[in-house]
């Protein structure tokens, strides 16, 4: 027996802290491989990391450009910012704070813990790299807290639905992102572009991974890693695959069938990722691919909602 | 540690300028000496170096800090959470003395449960002329509503919380007021213990401390009882108004004790008089509410309608003996002020005997003899808006400037039924760690015991919640206005 609103609550604190946890990534990433770029391609570098997290608007109303301090500020620390990396880790903590009940003590003082960490970075001024590794050791604690002190429970797949889901958009919108600034951006050096494609695997943790698979950076094949892989974490399969997993085990449905929208939405999107090729992916434009896989991401999690968290009660 | 700490720490320790001073001290007696209570406790902390003692309370603060067991305090606009002080120094009760204690608050909590049964019920009292009847239905917290309805086993109060203070002049203990609509504290209680068991592991070895952990159980099992529904797994839920409350770690740390779900009011519905909750896979129907939402909240059809924390149609469901609900609804009725005055005269009503605890000399303001002494004697008196509580709507006469006493007097005259006044009590005192000076000082502390009733008996878990002033010569021990706390003591013996 679960409450919808602790499921609700569950379901964000995974999301929240996966949002956490990209931001400090791509954030991280891109400010180390600014480090040795010449300084015309500042802008260049700053811009697109800003729209993947779908605050540019916000951000160009606070800010003139784009730079490692303001990008920091904006995406380490705002308040003005709802989905900056300190306002996600406040969000995660108070909804973890209203069902601590319902949480294992580890997983509440581990939350709590970073919390407090946090602020007392923001407040010692640390530098951008000790607070996005501070942020993402969380997040790696985060799963080992959740993996090592949850039972597997529901409680235990909402939480996982809301990380993967996290995970998986935040997937399409790295690469959509990317995409969009190689393709339509001024040109830029060879060695420009394949450090860009380096950094975004990094910030995906796959560059390790990818060059185990393949021999040369090519955008190709690190969008058919990122989206099509069965085995890396970050895949978009691997997430869809993870995520139809929990809703099936939520709803008690058998694979194959679907209890709610956001099942078939899910199983729907995971075929197409299991069996399409990254050419056919590529033949119908890659980023109507993903705008069209981000779009589904945000109707699953409205799906989701309106299957368990928000019903209408008829007396 | 302090500047000034450090400073002494090299050859000062906790006890070395100890002076009891003019109070009772519960564990320094007036020669400068333990109490046989407190001597095994004493000699372990007179002889801890003071870094061995800082180094300890930092680590308890820090427990507390990492748990998350923090109020939150609105007054700066910002809602900052705030450690409740917690002071190391244990407060001592030798077990002749809790024994007396025990009794008389047993005593006290079933006559106040059988003047709720009776004012919603025959209202006998009211015929025999013991209490005016002007007096129990001009109560804020009466609820006409409650009036021949009849609750589960005849239980109102099943929780209650009195607050006692130790008079120094004559070193009584006395009643200070009753807490029966919904005490909170309680979880402190179980929380100092903890951290102190974890910060003075040799002590307990020693001094053969009461355990206080069987709280949660005792009142579960209570809660249990009170099912409308046969069946031994009924649906038990604890109603809390929110993260915003002030209280509500407490209510989750209670939940999660219990092993009940704690809710939120939109978490419940009421559908043709039963209460459900929504859960994932639909309603779940529910039979007791441990509710720690007032009244006027709790339902908004039938109390304050714009309440968003209650259950619309709650009361309905009450009515019709579909839910259980703890406390009852209208207990505010045995815990007003002015009730308060009377209580010594339902023990002897209600249970024809004498009462084991006293209550202060009080004054209600609402007869004219006591009002025209209060108004000449404001500047040595407390007064106390009677349906209030947590420090709030009063007057301390002794430490308030000439105007705080006129506005008051004009309050007093102008509606005299809302208030009571009562002679300052010189509290004890108990060491407590002074940050400034790096020692043990005396400051003044209060006891808030828990009695759990059960239809039958009433369970006191040993000790309670000892509130503490913690600035010198403070005699108000709420947590908003510089209180702290600390671990109460009952030994098995009486040293």
């Amino acid at each position: 027996m679960m409450l919808s609103r602790i499921a609700d609550s569950l379901f964000w604190i995974g999301r929240y802290m996966e949002r956490a946890d990209n931001t400090a990534r791509i954030l991280d990433v891109n400010y180390h491989m600014l480090l040795e770029q010449p300084p015309d391609t500042y802008k260049l570098r700053w811009d697109p990391l800003i729209a993947v997290t779908g605050e540019r608007a916000r951000f160009y109303k606070m800010y003139e450009e784009a730079s490692a301090q303001t990008a920091f500020d904006f995406l380490g620390f705002s308040t003005e910012n709802p989905n900056s990396i300190s306002q996600c880790i406040i969000n995660a903590r108070e909804n973890a704070r209203t069902i601590r009940d319902r949480i294992s003590r580890e997983l509440w003082e581990d939350i709590n813990g970073l919390y407090h960490k946090i602020n007392k970075l923001r407040q010692d001024d640390e530098s951008l790299s000790r607070f996005c590794d501070a942020v993402k050791r969380g997040g790696h604690r985060f799963h080992g807290v959740c993996d090592a002190t949850l039972p597997r429970d529901e409680g235990w797949h909402f939480v996982q639905a809301g990380c993967v889901l996290e995970r998986a958009e935040m997937t399409a919108r790295i690469l959509d992102v990317h995409y969009h600034q190689l393709l339509e951006g001024p040109p830029i050096l060879n060695e420009a572009r394949s450090h860009l494609w380096m950094a975004v695997l990094k910030s995906v943790a796959a560059f390790e991974f990818y060059k185990r698979q393949y021999t040369q950076i090519e955008p190709a094949k690190v969008a058919e890693l990122l989206l099509l892989d069965s085995r890396h974490p970050r895949s978009a399969r691997f997430n869809f695959g993870a995520l139809q997993s929990s809703l099936h085990a939520i709803s008690g449905s058998v694979p194959g069938s679907y209890a709610n929208e956001a099942e078939r939405l899910t199983g729907k999107v995971h075929e197409r990722l299991a069996y399409d090729s990254i050419e056919e992916i590529f033949d119908g434009g890659l980023h109507n691919f993903l705008t069209e896989l981000q779009h589904t991401c945000r109707s699953i999690g409205e799906q989701i909602t309106r299957a368990y968290f928000h019903y209408a009660v008829v007396a | 540690m302090s500047s000034a700490a450090r400073a002494h720490s090299s050859d000062q320790f906790l006890f070395t300028d100890y002076e009891p001073g003019p109070f009772y001290d519960e564990l320094i007696a007036p020669d400068g000496l333990p109490r046989p209570c407190a001597a095994a406790m004493y000699e372990k902390l007179a002889a801890m170096p003071l870094e061995v003692f800082e180094e300890r309370r930092k680590l308890a603060d820090l427990s507390y800090l990492v748990q998350g067991i923090t109020f939150t305090v609105y007054s700066d606009g910002k809602g900052t959470e705030r450690l409740f002080p917690f002071d190391l120094c244990p407060r001592i009760i030798p077990r002749s003395e809790w024994d007396v204690i025990e009794r008389g608050l047993a005593q006290r909590v079933m006559a106040l449960n059988l003047y709720l049964q009776d004012i919603y019920g025959q209202q006998r009292i009211l015929k025999d002329g013991i209490i005016p009847r002007h007096l129990v239905f001009s109560c804020k917290h009466f609820r006409r509503e409650m009036v021949g309805l009849h609750v589960p086993r005849d239980i109102y109060i099943h929780i209650c919380g009195t607050d006692l203070v130790r008079d120094s002049r004559t070193g009584q203990y006395l009643v200070l007021e009753d807490n029966a609509r919904s005490p909170s504290g309680i979880s402190y209680v179980l929380e100092n213990r903890l951290v102190m068991r974890r910060t003075f592991p040799r002590a307990f070895e020693v001094c053969e401390v009461m355990p206080v952990d069987h709280y949660p159980a005792e009142l579960v099992q209570i809660l249990r009882s009170l099912s409308p529904r046969s069946g031994d797994r009924p649906v038990i839920v604890l109603l809390t108004p929110g993260l915003y409350n002030s209280a509500y770690f407490e209510h989750c740390f209670l939940a999660q004790e219990m092993g009940i779900e704690l809710v939120e009011g939109s978490d419940l519905v009421v559908v043709d008089d039963v209460v459900y909750m929504k859960t994932i896979h639909g309603l779940t129907r529910v039979d007791v509410i441990y509710r720690r939402v007032d009244d006027d909240f709790l339902d908004p059809l039938a109390f304050r309608a714009g309440s968003l924390v209650g259950v619309p149609g709650l009361m309905n469901a009450y009515r019709a003996g579909n839910i259980a609900l703890a406390n009852a609804v209208g207990t505010g009725v045995s815990d007003d002020k002015a009730i308060y005055a009377y209580v010594p005269a339902f023990i002897k009503y209600y249970l024809d005997e004498d009462p084991i605890l006293q209550n202060v000399e009080t004054y209600l303001c609402s007869k004219p003899d006591h009002l025209a002494y209060v108004l000449d004697h404001l500047p040595e008196l407390v007064v106390k808006a009677v349906g209030e509580s947590g420090g709030y709507g009063m007057l301390m006469g002794p430490s308030s400037d000439q105007q705080t006493i006129e506005d008051f007097r004009v309050r007093l005259k102008a509606d005299p039924r809302n208030y009571i006044a009562q002679p300052v009590i010189p509290l004890s005192r108990v060491p407590s760690f002074d940050i400034a000076t790096g020692a043990m000082s005396p400051r003044h502390v209060d006891l808030r015991p828990y009695c759990l009733y059960d239809g039958q008996k009433v369970t006191i878990v040993p000790g309670g919640l000892t509130r503490v002033a913690l600035q010198k010569g403070s005699l108000v021990v709420n947590s908003s206005q510089g209180g702290g706390s600390k671990d109460t003591w009952v030994l098995r013996g009486d040293e």
